[in-house]
């Protein structure tokens, strides 16, 4: 610190003892949350606001053949219907290039149907009106003529011969030779490592075995809302929540023809996203509507709307199959994953394949993924998107084959785990990581310890997440009075406010009360990518940090100024500006500079846009102990320890937040949760009720320990928490349940229907 | 010289389904010539939704990282991630 | 809020007296719904499910909101709340199966409005209530254009949603009889989840005993696992004259498996209502007789 040189470097604070970073300090937002008075994406209001509902098929698969909506504009108070026909034609080949392919074609198609529907709830039209209720007549005035098809409801009747096929321009990704006929396969990936056959040769104990999982939903409490509203002279505002209010410009922007510089996206709080909201639904429609009605629109989704028609992620099959010598070295791993991508291709079943050996250093792997469609809503992703179903085949196989080897499921972990150097399942070789130390963790537990009574079992599995960087842009804006403003472009969806606070504030020397964090809309902070593959507290937390080092640099350059001294003889050191020549001048602080800022130079601020490399993987082991009720197949979590591997705990009960909420989700995924649909392809439980996601009765505290392996490639240590801790759970539970009741579970949910049947030996 | 690894469906569709390669550039935007000199097409299904690790470092919006004389090179999917 | 419908087109009555609300719903124009709690009404409207042309509030009527002793029993008025009826101490200590129904369903804040009468007259097979009232042999009292009547509560449900009140009748109490010594009552329900879950199966037993800890009167209802909730006759008479050794349990769960005839639906099968069925039954007469000996 104190040179010119520094500028634009990053400082590295690893090793360092922090003065703020760690602490628990109360979020910015928080006294809003829990009095009710945050403003969620349903929460906005504009001037002469009318309101919208949606018409959507009641069937699977069908040709639209006519839609009439005379009645519906005849009725008082209907300011605007929109069908399909009133979004500009893409191109079927229009795929965003970059980061993962998007397909702009499905996603218009899947915004408002076109000549087809898809699925149970697909958007056929939309209409606002003076009220909701109004607009909820005139909805069901919009006569629409279908020619019912036989829709495929899984991946296997997909894939049977002579299966009706969706999509007459779907034509097989990965396999040679090329198809020449459309089918419901959209791709077929695959990764080696190795020789597996060679690597099965060695093994002396083989296990193999099909698991299946169920679609299952994100689950956020808060459906999609937005309000739309347009000028006369074409001036998009957008008000919603999302996880990218960027995402959110570019997506309208495309699918209704704008250009994006005519698009402003104002971000809501927003209750819950997991993944689900790195996509847009209503938004296209209400611009559409607003730009007919002359009117700001304003829809809200209900429930049912949100299950039937919200991405929620992939069901699907993982045949597994490891090889390990007697001493417990594991060979070989073989794995096929089958994933339903829903209505339109893009599944995350590459991932699966990437990420399911990876807590191991398995020197002969083969894994292949078939991405297949079928007629339910298309996938979105859900916190570390193809991972949990990938895990829970693996993690429940090495748990087999702790078994048949005789050996501790944890040793065996140990025995294999992967370290620094070991070549990950997708040939990239990892740097520093801590997956050993979290199953060290695990074994010091106190639940690890704990006795087991009757009709009780414990599991144990292990998870795995990349995490991402990406371009994030941050400014650090220095007051009149010393205090400072924070904006980013990243959505706040676990606490990431009070962490950028809590880092701008270590940088600067100020305390955190002095530090205003915000969200800023897409007119005010430069380009930032979503908020999503945990990716904020790093990549947006680096810019935060770059930022604030440049508003010091600025903070030192007016002290100079001031004192009349070259900048090298400036050093800031806990919020002030202090004189290499102590004696010559008195230090000055962040408000002695910030009062003289016109007469030295202007307001004082710093930036930094970045893309952000350097981010660590997140391992994490996760222990459950449950008891089954052997007459009616009842599960009860009676312990859950979550342990990970965070790099370094900006705050830590934001952090230990990201490990309940994803450990609480695997369990629901494990235990209740699944899409039920009638056999003619419409889901039958559209609510809360009978879409089970765990109540806070239903499980103990989850406990959790943070392991810190710093990251080298943030300066604080920080690798992304959010998404691995959704990993673990799903095997952690079906291996406690499987050894309850002394038999191996492998098709999740694990209601007390499915498991009383398996406890009978149905 | 780097070596290279391309992705298997990428290799078989390219390069007769080897995914192992040596070339010889000091960043990715000349491998990327390179490339596309010895598999023509090659760069544009690299271009779509692929991310390039080198050695331990994944990078999702390549263009002109660094590449070393012994670094190890491989082209995989992108990640985003929920 | 929208409710389906032009909301300015629905009436709405508050009624003082049960004479007053048999007029309003003998005057209606159009389908009239009661309200008491609301707690289901409100849910339907909301979804659409139903449009009424009137809707009658009867919380303003005394009767339909007190509890009473009468004969040594319980006259509950039929829109008294769970949260009410729960901080009853007397009727907690004669009827603990009958409030452990009702306090079962919902949250705190439905507890707040759901009533006896609301929960009877939904007409759910699944309703966690209505075991309880039939194994306790409760019956109701009826108001309606043709004046008052009184009827068993297992009358009462005809099947899903549907009742047995002719148009213009609402339910105005409940009559529990007079507790002996020796009597204890249970209720057990099976759901996925810990709580705020719909009853897959549900089983209400109402025992009494003599000096000697014979079962002199027994009463088995089922919930959840036919079109209405059931009376097992057969179960009870399986535990009267015994002090419900193994056997008799056996036998009791054995009868109410043979009286099961549930569907097949997306919380449960045929044969998983069936079984549980027989175990809820065995462990709710465990607890009842276990509150008769206390």
């Amino acid at each position: 610190m104190g040179n010119e040189e520094n500028v634009g470097k990053i400082i590295d604070y690893s090793g360092r003892q922090f003065k703020q970073i760690g602490t628990r300090v109360v979020r910015p937002d928080g006294v809003e949350k829990v009095t009710g008075k945050a403003n969620f994406g349903a929460d906005f209001k504009a001037n002469g606001m009318i309101y919208a509902r949606t018409v959507r098929s009641p069937h699977a698969h069908a040709k639209i053949k006519k839609i009439n909506v005379d009645k519906a504009l005849k009725l008082k108070g209907v300011k605007a219907v929109v069908t399909g026909a009133d979004f500009p034609e893409i191109d079927v080949n229009d795929k965003a290039v970059g980061e993962v392919v998007v397909s702009y074609y499905d996603m218009a198609h899947n915004t408002i149907a076109r000549d087809k529907v898809y699925y149970d709830g697909h958007v056929v039209a939309a209409v606002a009106a003076t009220s909701a209720d109004i607009a909820e007549q005139a909805a069901r005035l919009i006569e629409v003529e279908y020619e019912v098809l036989k829709p495929v409801m899984t991946a296997e009747a997909a894939l049977k011969k002579n299966a009706p096929v969706l999509h007459k321009h779907l034509f097989t990704q990965g396999v040679e030779p090329k198809p020449d006929k459309p089918s419901n396969l959209a791709a077929r990936s695959q990764f080696k490592l190795g020789d597996i056959e060679a690597g099965f040769g060695q093994a002396d104990v083989v296990v193999e075995r099909t698991y299946t999982t169920q679609t299952v939903h994100q689950g956020y409490i808060e459906p999609h809302a937005c309000v739309a509203s347009i000028t006369a002279d074409g001036m998009v505002n957008v008000w919603c929540s999302s996880q990218g209010q960027f995402m959110v410009r570019a997506y309208v922007a495309k699918i209704c023809g704008i250009e994006i510089s005519k698009v402003k996206v104002t971000p809501a709080e927003i209750g819950g996203g997991f993944g689900g909201k790195t996509v847009i639904y209503l938004e296209p429609l209400a611009v559409a509507l607003a730009k007919k009605a002359g009117r700001p629109v304003k829809m809200v989704m209900t429930r049912d709307e949100v299950l039937r028609a919200t991405g929620p992620t992939s069901g699907g099959s993982a045949r597994v199959k490891l090889g390990a010598k007697r001493d417990g070295t594991i060979v070989a791993g073989d794995m096929e994953l089958t994933y339903e991508a829903g209505a339109y291709p893009g599944s995350p079943v590459m991932l699966g394949c990437m990420t399911g050996f990876a807590p191991y250093d398995i020197k002969n792997i083969n894994a292949v993924g078939w991405d297949v469609v079928v007629n339910r809503p298309k996938a979105a992703a859900y916190r570390a998107p193809g991972a949990p179903v990938a895990a829970f085949a693996v993690e429940s196989a090495v748990d087999e084959l702790a078994e048949q080897l005789g050996m501790d499921p944890l040793e065996l972990r140990l025995k294999n785990a992967a370290v620094e150097g070991t070549q990950a399942p997708y040939g990239v070789k990892f740097g520093p990581i801590g997956y050993k130390e979290t199953l060290e963790a695990a074994k010091n537990s106190p639940q690890w310890k704990a006795p087991l009574g009757p009709n009780q079992g414990r599991g144990i599995a292990s998870g795995f997440w990349f995490n991402i960087g990406g371009t994030s842009s941050a400014e650090v804006m220095v007051n009149e009075d010393g205090t400072v403003i924070v904006a980013t472009g990243n959505p706040d969806i676990g606490g990431s406010r009070a962490s950028m606070a809590l880092m701008a504030a270590e940088v600067l020397g100020i305390p955190y009360e002095r530090i205003k964090p915000l969200v800023a809309d897409t007119e005010s902070v430069p380009y930032s990518m979503l908020t999503g593959g945990s990716r904020v507290t790093f990549a947006t937390g680096k810019a935060v940090i770059e930022a604030a080092q440049d508003a010091v640099n600025d903070l030192r350059r007016r002290a100079a100024k001031i004192w009349d001294v070259d900048l090298e003889q400036v050093e800031w050191q806990d919020g002030q500006a202090v004189c290499i020549e102590s004696d010559k001048h008195k230090p000055l602080t962040i408000a002695n500079i910030a009062a003289k800022a016109d007469k030295t130079g202007g307001a004082i601020s710093g930036k930094a846009n970045i893309n952000a490399t350097g981010a660590g993987p997140g391992f994490g082991t996760h222990i459950c102990d449950v008891e089954v009720d052997p007459e009616t197949g009842h599960v009860t979590v009676l312990r859950y320890t979550a342990i990970q591997d965070v790099g370094k705990a900006i705050h830590p009960s934001y952090v230990e937040g990201q490990l309940q909420g994803g450990a609480v989700q695997g369990i629901g995924w494990a235990l209740n949760e699944e899409y039920v649909y009638s056999d003619d392809g419409r889901l039958l439980n559209t609510g809360f009720l009978d879409y089970r996601i765990p109540v806070a009765s239903d499980l103990p505290m989850i406990d959790t320990v943070l392991v810190e392996v710093p990251n080298p490639g943030h300066p604080f240590g920080v690798r992304g928490v959010g998404e691995t801790p959704i990993v673990p759970p799903l095997a952690a539970v079906a291996n406690a349940v499987s050894h309850a009741i002394g038999k191996r579970c492998a098709d999740l949910p694990l209601s007390p229907v499915r498991l009383l049947s398996i406890i009978d030996g149905k | 010289m780097a070596k290279v690894v391309l992705p298997l469906e990428v290799a078989r569709t390219f390069a007769a389904g080897e995914t192992e390669h040596e070339f010889a550039a000091r960043d990715v935007r000349e491998l990327m010539r390179q490339l596309e000199q010895r598999f023509p097409g090659i760069r544009a299904r690299l271009e779509r939704g692929i991310a390039v690790a080198i050695d331990t470092e994944i990078y999702q919006d390549w263009f002109v990282e660094p590449i070393g004389p012994d670094s190890e090179v491989r082209f995989l999917p992108a990640i985003e991630g929920g | 809020m929208s409710f389906g419908g032009n909301v300015s087109e629905i009436q709405f009555a508050t009624p003082q007296t049960v004479k007053e609300a048999v007029k309003c719903l003998a005057g209606a124009k159009g389908r009239a719904k009661v309200l008491a709690g609301g707690t289901d009404l409100l849910v339907q409207l909301r979804a659409g499910m139903v449009r009424p042309a009137l809707i009658v509030d009867i919380k303003h009527i005394p009767e339909l909101s007190a509890v009473k002793r009468e004969d040594g029993g319980f006259r509950v008025g039929a829109a008294v709340s769970g949260a009410e009826l729960g901080a009853n101490k007397a009727f907690r200590k004669a009827w603990p199966g009958v409030l452990e129904g009702l306090e079962l369903i919902g949250s705190t804040q439905i507890q707040g409005r759901a009533s006896l009468g609301g929960n009877l007259c939904n007409g759910s097979p699944a309703a966690d209530s209505v075991p309880g009232l039939i194994a306790a042999g409760a019956t109701c009292k009826i108001a309606g254009p043709k004046g008052t009547r009184e009827a068993k509560v297992e009358d009462v449900v005809a099947g899903p949603g549907k009742t047995t009140l002719k148009p213009g009748e609402f339910v105005v109490s409940f009559f529990l009889p007079k507790r002996p010594k020796h009597a204890g009552d249970a209720y057990l329900r099976m759901i996925p989840r810990t709580e705020m879950d719909i009853a897959v199966v549900g089983a209400a037993v109402s025992l009494e005993f003599d000096a000697k800890g014979v079962c002199t009167d027994a009463r088995v209802s089922l919930g959840a696992v036919a079109p209405k909730a059931l009376l097992v006759k057969a179960a009870g008479k399986a535990l009267v004259g015994s002090k419900l050794d193994d056997d008799a349990l056996e036998a009791m769960a054995a009868a109410c498996r043979a009286a099961c005839n549930p569907i097949d639906d997306k919380r449960g099968t045929i044969e998983y209502r069936t079984k549980v069925a027989g175990v809820l039954a065995k462990r709710a007469a465990r607890i009842a007789l276990e509150r008769a000996q206390a």
